[in-house]
C-alpha cells in the first residue's frame, strides 16, 4: 500500500468510528493512558510500563471482568482506538422500570422474544459490537444483541420472562448506557422504507440509462435500417419504467411547487423530462432520428443520485429526536407519608405536592423546593455555572439539576413540559420548526432564471419557422439551459463539502447551514464547556512549607471522608499523583461552606477555603483552598475550570477573518473577565451571569451570529442563533438545538468551519458564474436556431460534468487547507 | 447482424435478473446499514473459532 492509500484507508477507518483523534501531549513521562478507557491518567510520576493503569476504579473493575470472562480480545480489536469509554455505575434498581408491564408495553415489540431497542452511548468501533453482540453469553436470558453502530442503537432480545433491567444494567457496567427507544416503528419504518424505494429508483435507472446508452451508441455510430427502428424502440421500453417510476419523485415535488405557486428546480427537470419524452417518442414514429432517451435517462439517473446522497447526509448528522427523554431520570423515590416508606416509581406517576428523595449524584427530576436537607446543586445543565450552589430548606430547585453531595427531600412543584427546563425545550421545538425551509443559494437563483428560460421558449416557439423548426428550437432551449449544472453542481459541493467537514470531525446539518456559516458577523462562545474543559479540577498545588512531607497524604485522608465536590476534585488529583497512603482520622469535622478539619497524627489539620490574610491575590479565578496545620498554612490549591489550549489561536485566527469574537457565560463576571483577557477577547465583549434566556436574546440582537456552546443552558440560544454549534460533549438538548455538532474536543473546529463555509460558497459561486456563462451562449445559439435538441443533448452532459470536475477540484483543495490549518 | 434480434432481448433479460436482485435485496433491507456489517465480518472468524 503506498503512503497516499494508508493515509485514505486512515481517514475512512476515522469516519467509521465516529471519529475522535485528538492531539494528546506526548509527555510520556508524566502521562499514562487508563488500559480500559484510554482517558489520559494526569500527572502520574511513576509508571511502571508492564502493569495496566487505571484511572478509577470502575475500568479496573470492568478490565478484570473482562479478562476472567475470557473477552480481553476486547482490547484487541480496541487498540488503536482512542476513543474513551467510561463505565457507569447503573445499578440494578435504576433499570427496574424494564421490566414493569406498563414499560414493556409501551416499548417491547414481538410477543414470543420481546425486544426492545436501546439507544446507546459510547459505541463507536468494532470492539463495542462485538462485546454488546456478547450480551447472550454474559447475562442469562437474553437471547440476542444486534447493534447498529451507524445509529448506535442496539436491539436486544429476552426470553419469555426474561429480564431487560439485567440486560440494561451490564450495558451501563461495561460503559455503555442505554436509552430505550419507544418503539416508534411507524416513523423509523416509513423512514428507512422511504430510503429503500429511493435505492431501488436509483438501481433501476442505472440499469437502464445504461442499457439505452449502448444501444445509442451503435444509434450515433450511423446504423440505419430495420435495426435501427429495433434499437429505437428498444430504448423506448427501456426508457418507460425510468419515465414512470424512477422520476416518480420529481413528478411530486414539482406538483407540490406548482401548487404552492412556486418555481422549484423540479419542475423545469419534469418539463424536460416530459417533453423529452414526447418529442422523442413523435419523432420516434415519424422515424426521424432526434431521440433522447439516452440523455433524459442519465439526467434523472443523475439527479436521483445527488438527492439521495444529500438525503442521507442530512438524516444522519443531527436526527437524534428520541434524544428528548435522556435528560431527566425515568424514576423517582416518591415519600409516602402514610407508609412512612420510601416508593420507587416512574417519574410520569408523580403529582405536584408529592415528596420525592434525591440522593447525591442524582438528577433531580422535577422542579420544586427543598423540604429538608442542605446539599450542593450543579446546575451547570440550566445557568452554565461551574461551580456548584448550595441549597438548603426552602431552597427552589430545578429539573434537571445534578444534587452533587447530600440527600434532599423535594416537594414536587412543577413536572415535565412544565418545568423550566420543559419550557426551554418547548422553546427550542418551536425554535426548531420555523427555520426549517430555508430555501438554498440554487434554488434562489434558478427561479428566475427559470422563469427566463420559460418565457423565452414560448418565444422562440412563436418565432420558429412552423411547427416542426418551432419546436426544435424550444426544446434546444429548454434542454441546453436545463439548470442541470446549477442543480447538480450546488448540491455536490455542498455534500462534499458536508462528507470533508464530517471527516474532520464538524457534522453539519443540512446544506443550508453551510451556506449561513460563511455569512456570519459575530462569534458568541460560551465559556464553561467550550472554551475551558468545563471540569472542576485542580489547576494549582502548592506546598509551602517543606517540613510536612505527608502533606497529600493528610489531605486525601481528611477530604475523603467528605462529599463536597472540591473535595473530590483534590482526591483525585491527589490520588492520581501518587498519593493516598491511608491515615488514621481522629474527631473529624465537616462544616459546610468552609471545609474540613480532624486530627492527624496527633497534630489539628484543616483543609478549607483559604483564609482571607493568606489571599495574595485577589483577582480570583477559581476556588482557593488552604491547608492548615494549627492554624499555619502549609499548602494551597487553586480549583476552577481549565481553559482549552486551542482557545487563543482560535480567537486569533477568527479575528483575522474580522469576525467578532464574545464570551457569553452563566459564571460570575471575575471567572468570565480572566479567561477572556487570557484569550485574547476584549473586556467589552465579555458577558456574564447570563440566563438562558438572555443569552437567547443576546445572539438575536447580534445578527448573524454563531452561537457556540454545550449545555442546555446555551440550547435555547442556539437555537435562536442564526448559526448553533454544539460543541464536543454537549448535552442532549443542545445537541438538539445546534445545527453544527463538533466531535472533536476542542475550539479550533470552530473557525475550521468557517474556513470550509467560505470555501464550499465561493466555490459555488465559481460554479454559478460557468453555469451561467454556458448557459447564456447556449441559450442564445438554441433560441436562433444553431443547435438542434441532439446537440443540446450532447452539450447538456458535458456541461454538466465540467461543473463536476470543478467541483471535485475544489473540494479536494478544501481538503488541503483543513489539513494545513488543522495540522497541529 | 441478425443474431442481435436475439441477443439483445436475451442480454436486457439476464440484466433484468440483476435489477430484479437488486430490488429484491434492498426491500428486504440489506442496504440499510452499511457499517456494521464492515465491522462484523471480522468478528465472525473469532465467533466460529471459540465455538469449536
Amino acid at each position: 500500500m503506498s503512503a497516499r492509500s494508508v493515509s485514505q484507508e486512515e481517514t475512512r477507518k476515522k469516519r467509521l468510528v465516529v471519529t475522535y483523534s485528538r492531539s494528546k501531549p506526548h509527555s510520556k513521562l508524566e502521562t499514562a493512558f487508563c488500559t480500559h478507557c484510554g482517558k489520559e491518567v494526569l500527572d502520574r510520576v511513576d509508571i511502571r510500563e508492564t502493569s495496566p493503569v487505571f484511572c478509577c476504579l470502575g475500568c479496573k473493575t470492568v478490565y478484570q471482568f473482562l479478562q476472567s470472562s475470557g473477552l480481553s480480545r476486547f482490547y484487541q480489536l480496541k487498540q488503536n482506538n482512542d476513543r474513551q469509554i467510561q463505565p457507569g455505575g447503573g445499578d440494578a434498581i435504576e433499570y427496574r422500570y424494564l421490566d414493569d408491564s406498563v414499560f414493556r408495553e409501551k416499548y417491547a415489540r414481538g410477543l414470543e422474544d420481546p425486544q426492545i431497542d436501546f439507544f446507546v452511548e459510547g459505541v463507536h468501533c468494532a470492539a463495542c459490537i462485538w462485546l454488546i453482540e456478547k450480551l447472550p453469553e454474559i447475562v442469562p436470558d437474553v437471547k440476542e444483541a444486534k447493534l447498529d453502530l451507524g445509529k448506535s442503537v442496539a436491539s436486544i432480545k429476552v426470553a419469555p420472562g426474561g429480564s431487560f433491567a439485567k440486560a440494561a444494567e451490564k450495558l451501563a457496567w461495561l460503559g455503555y448506557r442505554p436509552h430505550p427507544i419507544e418503539s416508534d416503528e411507524k416513523a423509523s419504518e416509513l423512514q428507512n422504507a422511504e430510503n429503500r424505494s429511493w435505492l431501488m429508483r436509483i438501481g433501476v435507472a442505472a440499469a437502464c440509462s445504461g442499457n439505452i446508452m449502448l444501444l445509442a451508441v451503435a444509434l450515433y455510430a450511423g446504423l440505419a435500417g430495420d435495426l435501427a427502428r429495433y434499437f429505437r424502440y428498444l430504448s423506448l421500453a427501456l426508457f418507460l419504467p425510468v419515465l414512470f417510476y424512477s422520476a416518480a419523485p420529481f413528478y411530486k415535488n414539482a406538483i407540490a411547487s406548482l401548487r404552492s405557486r412556486t418555481l422549484s428546480i423540479d419542475v423545469p427537470v419534469i418539463l424536460a423530462i416530459v417533453l423529452g419524452a414526447v418529442v422523442s417518442a413523435f419523432n420516434l414514429r415519424n422515424e426521424t432520428d432526434h431521440i433522447y432517451f439516452d440523455s433524459i435517462s442519465a439526467l434523472v439517473f443523475l439527479l436521483l443520485s445527488s438527492r439521495y446522497v444529500l438525503r442521507r447526509i442530512q438524516q444522519r448528522n443531527l436526527g437524534g429526536s428520541h434524544l428528548y427523554h435522556f435528560l431527566l431520570p425515568s424514576k423517582a423515590k416518591r415519600l409516602d407519608v402514610k407508609a412512612a416508606a420510601i416508593v420507587e416509581v416512574n417519574t410520569a406517576a408523580l403529582l405536584p405536592g408529592d415528596l420525592v428523595e434525591v440522593g447525591p449524584g442524582d438528577v433531580i427530576p422535577v422542579d420544586g423546593t427543598v423540604q429538608s436537607g442542605t446539599s450542593a446543586i450543579n446546575s451547570s445543565l440550566l445557568t452554565g455555572e461551574s461551580s456548584p450552589h448550595r441549597v438548603c430548606p426552602g431552597s427552589q430547585v430545578y429539573s434537571g439539576t445534578l444534587n452533587e453531595s447530600d440527600v434532599l427531600q423535594i416537594k414536587v412543584t412543577a413536572l415535565g413540559r412544565q418545568t423550566r427546563l420543559g419550557r426551554i425545550l418547548k422553546q427550542i421545538e418551536e425554535g426548531g420548526l420555523k427555520k426549517a425551509p430555508i430555501v438554498i443559494a440554487a434554488d434562489r437563483v434558478s427561479k428566475w432564471f427559470l422563469a427566463a428560460v420559460f418565457v423565452g421558449a414560448a418565444i422562440v416557439f412563436g418565432l420558429g419557422a412552423d411547427f416542426s423548426d418551432g419546436i426544435n428550437r424550444a426544446l434546444a432551449l429548454i434542454i441546453v439551459t436545463c439548470p442541470c449544472a446549477l442543480a447538480l453542481a450546488t448540491p455536490l459541493a455542498m455534500s462534499l463539502s458536508l462528507k470533508k467537514a464530517a471527516r474532520a470531525g464538524i457534522l453539519i446539518n443540512g446544506a443550508e447551514i453551510l451556506e449561513k456559516v460563511a455569512r456570519v458577523k459575530n462569534v458568541v462562545l460560551d465559556k464553561t464547556g467550550t472554551l475551558t474543559y468545563g471540569k472542576f479540577e485542580v489547576l494549582e498545588w502548592k506546598e509551602t512549607s517543606h517540613l510536612h512531607r505527608e502533606i497529600a497524604d493528610i489531605v486525601v485522608a481528611l477530604e475523603e471522608q467528605s462529599k463536597h465536590p472540591v473535595a473530590k476534585s483534590l482526591v483525585q488529583f491527589l490520588k492520581t499523583r501518587g498519593s493516598g497512603t491511608s491515615l488514621p482520622v481522629a474527631s473529624f469535622k465537616e462544616e459546610i461552606g468552609v471545609g474540613v478539619s480532624g486530627l492527624v497524627n496527633g497534630q489539628f489539620y484543616e483543609v478549607r477555603s483559604l483564609k482571607e490574610i493568606d489571599r495574595t491575590n485577589t483577582a480570583s479565578v477559581g476556588t482557593r483552598i488552604g491547608v492548615y496545620c494549627e492554624t499555619k498554612l502549609i499548602a494551597t490549591a487553586l480549583l476552577g475550570d481549565k481553559i482549552r489550549v486551542d482557545a487563543k489561536t482560535t480567537i486569533d485566527e477568527l479575528n483575522r477573518f474580522r469576525l467578532n469574537s464574545f464570551i457569553l457565560s452563566g459564571d460570575d463576571p471575575e471567572v468570565v473577565r480572566n479567561v477572556g483577557e487570557t484569550i485574547g477577547i476584549a473586556t467589552n465583549r465579555h458577558f456574564s451571569v447570563a440566563t438562558p434566556e438572555y443569552k437567547s436574546r443576546f445572539v438575536k440582537n447580534h445578527e448573524p451570529c454563531l452561537m457556540a456552546g454545550d449545555g442546555a443552558n446555551d440550547a435555547l440560544a442556539l437555537s435562536s442563533a442564526y448559526v448553533g454549534v454544539a460543541v464536543h460533549g454537549s448535552m442532549d438538548v443542545s445537541l438538539r438545538a445546534a445545527d453544527v455538532y463538533i466531535a472533536h474536543p476542542g475550539v479550533r473546529y470552530i473557525e475550521k468551519l468557517v474556513v470550509i463555509s467560505k470555501e464550499t460558497m465561493s466555490l459555488i459561486h465559481r460554479n454559478f458564474a460557468f453555469s451561467l456563462a454556458y448557459n447564456l451562449v447556449g441559450g442564445v445559439t438554441a433560441a436562433s436556431g444553431h443547435m438542434t435538441p441532439l446537440l443540446a443533448a450532447l452539450l447538456m452532459p458535458v456541461s454538466a460534468f465540467t461543473v463536476f470536475g470543478s467541483t471535485l477540484i475544489g473540494t479536494r483543495k478544501l481538503r488541503e487547507a483543513l489539513r494545513e490549518r488543522g495540522g497541529k | 447482424m441478425t443474431i442481435l434480434a436475439i441477443l439483445l432481448p436475451l442480454a436486457l433479460l439476464i440484466s433484468c435478473g440483476f435489477v430484479a436482485a437488486y430490488l429484491w435485496a434492498t426491500s428486504k433491507g440489506q442496504y440499510d446499514d452499511l457499517e456494521t456489517p464492515a465491522h462484523r465480518i471480522f468478528l465472525e472468524d473469532e465467533l466460529e473459532r471459540t465455538k469449536r
